[in-house]
């Protein structure tokens, strides 16, 4: 077992480097198609990021009628906590509602009209962040039914639905044109491994009439798929973290104020160019010989 | 020499001379039946066997031909006349249409996808275009018969430098086949098709691209291999060979075999 594995790695690497000028074809090849295939990822990833940013700014004010007491705010502040589609409860006191109102209107540059006020007209509230935007309806009819809560809460139904049917769109457009993509990548990678196969013809032809039984033949071009894919996948990755640094920059501005983990993208890119450069190859391969032993 | 153990199949199909002596494909008789004209054992029978291809041609038509072990036979017939078939039937890359092919007492046809591989290491395949791969050196190739059949490494060495022996390439192993003369390149291929000790040697016009000189000195070779006990089967062009030699012929026309003497010449004697 352990000489065949020695003999299938042996003659991959062998068959690698004899045919140089193929394999080195086939790798840039997968080395394209796995930039495409990860750019069109990380754009997707970004994407997702930025939608979900957007939905995280969906939620519910509840103005306060005047003169309710701590303890029924309290009260009510704990029972929306202890619902599933509630993330945070804030409360905005009367004065602080007025502080954030001036604030806005200095900034932009706006005369401030408070001072000639009686008396401070903003009502206290309780801003509720949601889980996802499709949670605002129970959350509006529950707060609604509220005594303490002053009139109906804001109807922003038209707004949230519409979000929602985008985002979704959204969502299921990028997936599908990320699929779209990896069609074509599989197509253009197994096509190039199977010309690279082609260009052995006359080996696994002397291999078949000599007697070597199946799995001596395939597994050499197996592992040596999976070395094209390999090789790819290092210099893709190679490729994207020259990139990164100075496309990080460009992007600041654009991506500093999104919520993007750029740790768990860097892992998820190296497993999937890793991972679908090792497995087009083998599966190129695999394809590939399989046309030869069939007879 | 012998009677010629190649009988004519009887065109009234009822009672075909091989049945009546007992040769694998008998049903009654099993696979070891001997035939009391000759004690050797048959390393190749095909029984009645027809192959039709696909596109509803007869390559090959009701042929029964038995060859015993340590047999030189030549095949011999025009282009188009059935050797390659005939070739392709024996190496199992074709199954015969009707009938029954065996080789070394297995049925090819019966034989699963798995046995094949195994079949075809007791088979030993020479070729016209000599099939060598242009980046290994002449040990390599010959070597390669070997690694790509599993065979443990300290084994190959002294089968490769004992077939180079026997062909003569001993000075020129570390070459590449494009460094060699033909006459070499088909010894190196011959040298291959030997290095597993193969029960029969099946050479496809070995002589079809060299010159006479170089062409009889391949077939001293192959006759040399034959002396050795292994059985060979030279499908040929060459009518000055196969008449020089007088050995075993078998003459195949549309697919039939029209004639299978024993010290024949190349075309029909009288």
């Amino acid at each position: 077992m352990f000489s065949f594995l020695f003999f299938s790695i042996g003659r991959a690497w062998q068959g690698f480097w004899r045919n140089a000028a193929m394999s080195l074809a086939a790798t840039a090849t997968m080395t394209l198609m796995l930039l495409l295939l990860s750019g069109f990822w990380i754009i997707q990833a970004g994407f997702l990021a930025s939608l979900s940013y957007v939905e995280a700014k969906v939620g519910v004010v509840a103005d306060l009628e005047d003169g309710t007491t701590n303890l029924e705010i309290q009260d009510l502040e704990t029972r929306l906590k202890a619902m599933p589609q509630v993330t945070s409860v804030e409360y905005v006191s009367k004065d602080e509602a007025l502080k954030r109102y001036r604030e806005e209107r200095a900034k932009q540059g706006q005369t401030d009209l408070t001072p000639y006020l009686a008396e401070n007209p903003l009502p206290a509230s309780l801003e509720v962040k949601l889980d996802k935007p499709e949670s605002y309806r129970t959350i509006a009819d529950f707060l609604n039914a509220e005594p303490i809560v002053h009139g109906p809460v804001v109807n922003i139904e038209d707004t949230t639905d519409r979000l929602i049917s985008i985002t979704s769109f959204l969502r299921t457009f990028g997936v599908l044109l990320l699929a779209v993509i990896g069609a074509i990548v599989l197509f253009i990678v197994i096509n190039t491994i199977r010309l690279a196969v082609l260009g052995r013809a006359e080996e696994i032809e002397v291999m078949r009439l000599v007697g070597a039984s199946d799995a001596f033949i395939r597994w050499p071009f197996v592992f040596e798929g999976a070395l094209v894919g390999l090789l790819g996948a290092v210099i893709t990755l190679g490729v994207l973290l020259g990139a990164a640094e100075p496309l990080s920059q460009f992007m600041v501005g654009f991506f500093s104020i999104l919520p993007i983990n750029v740790g768990s993208i860097s892992r998820d890119v190296t497993m999937l160019v890793v991972g679908s450069g090792m497995g087009l190859g083998i599966v190129g391969a695999w394809v590939s010989v399989r046309t030869y032993l069939i007879r | 020499m012998e009677p010629s153990l190649i009988l004519q199949r009887n065109p009234d199909r009822s009672a075909s001379s091989v049945d009546q002596r007992g040769w694998p494909g008998d049903d009654t008789a099993g696979g070891n039946g001997r035939a009391p004209a000759d004690t050797r054992r048959p390393v190749l029978v095909l029984n009645d066997v027809t192959k039709t291809y696909p596109n509803g041609r007869d390559a090959l038509k009701d042929v029964d031909l038995v060859v015993p072990e340590g047999d030189f036979v030549f095949l011999v017939g025009a282009s188009g006349a059935g050797k390659s078939t005939l070739m392709k039937l024996l190496i199992r890359d074709e199954l015969a249409t009707i009938g029954s092919v065996i080789l070394d007492g297995d049925d090819l046809s019966r034989l699963s996808r798995r046995k094949v591989p195994i079949v075809r290491r007791k088979i030993g395949i020479v070729f016209q275009d000599f099939k060598l791969l242009p980046s290994k050196t002449v040990r390599e190739n010959i070597a390669f018969a070997l690694e790509v059949t599993g065979t443990p490494r300290r084994k190959i060495r002294p089968a490769v430098e004992r077939v180079l022996k026997l062909v003569g390439l001993t000075a020129q192993a570390e070459q590449y086949p494009h460094q060699l003369s033909g006459g070499e390149q088909q010894r190196t291929a011959i040298a291959r098709a030997l290095v597993h000790d193969p029960r029969i040697v099946i050479a496809d016009e070995p002589t079809g691209n060299l010159d006479p000189l170089i062409s009889w000195e391949i077939l001293q070779l192959l006759l040399r291999i034959n002396e050795l006990g292994v059985t060979v089967l030279m499908a040929t062009h060459d009518s000055d060979l196969v008449t020089a030699l007088r050995k075993r012929v078998v003459a195949l026309e549309e697919g039939r075999i029209i004639r299978d003497e024993v010290g024949g010449g190349y075309h029909r004697a009288g």
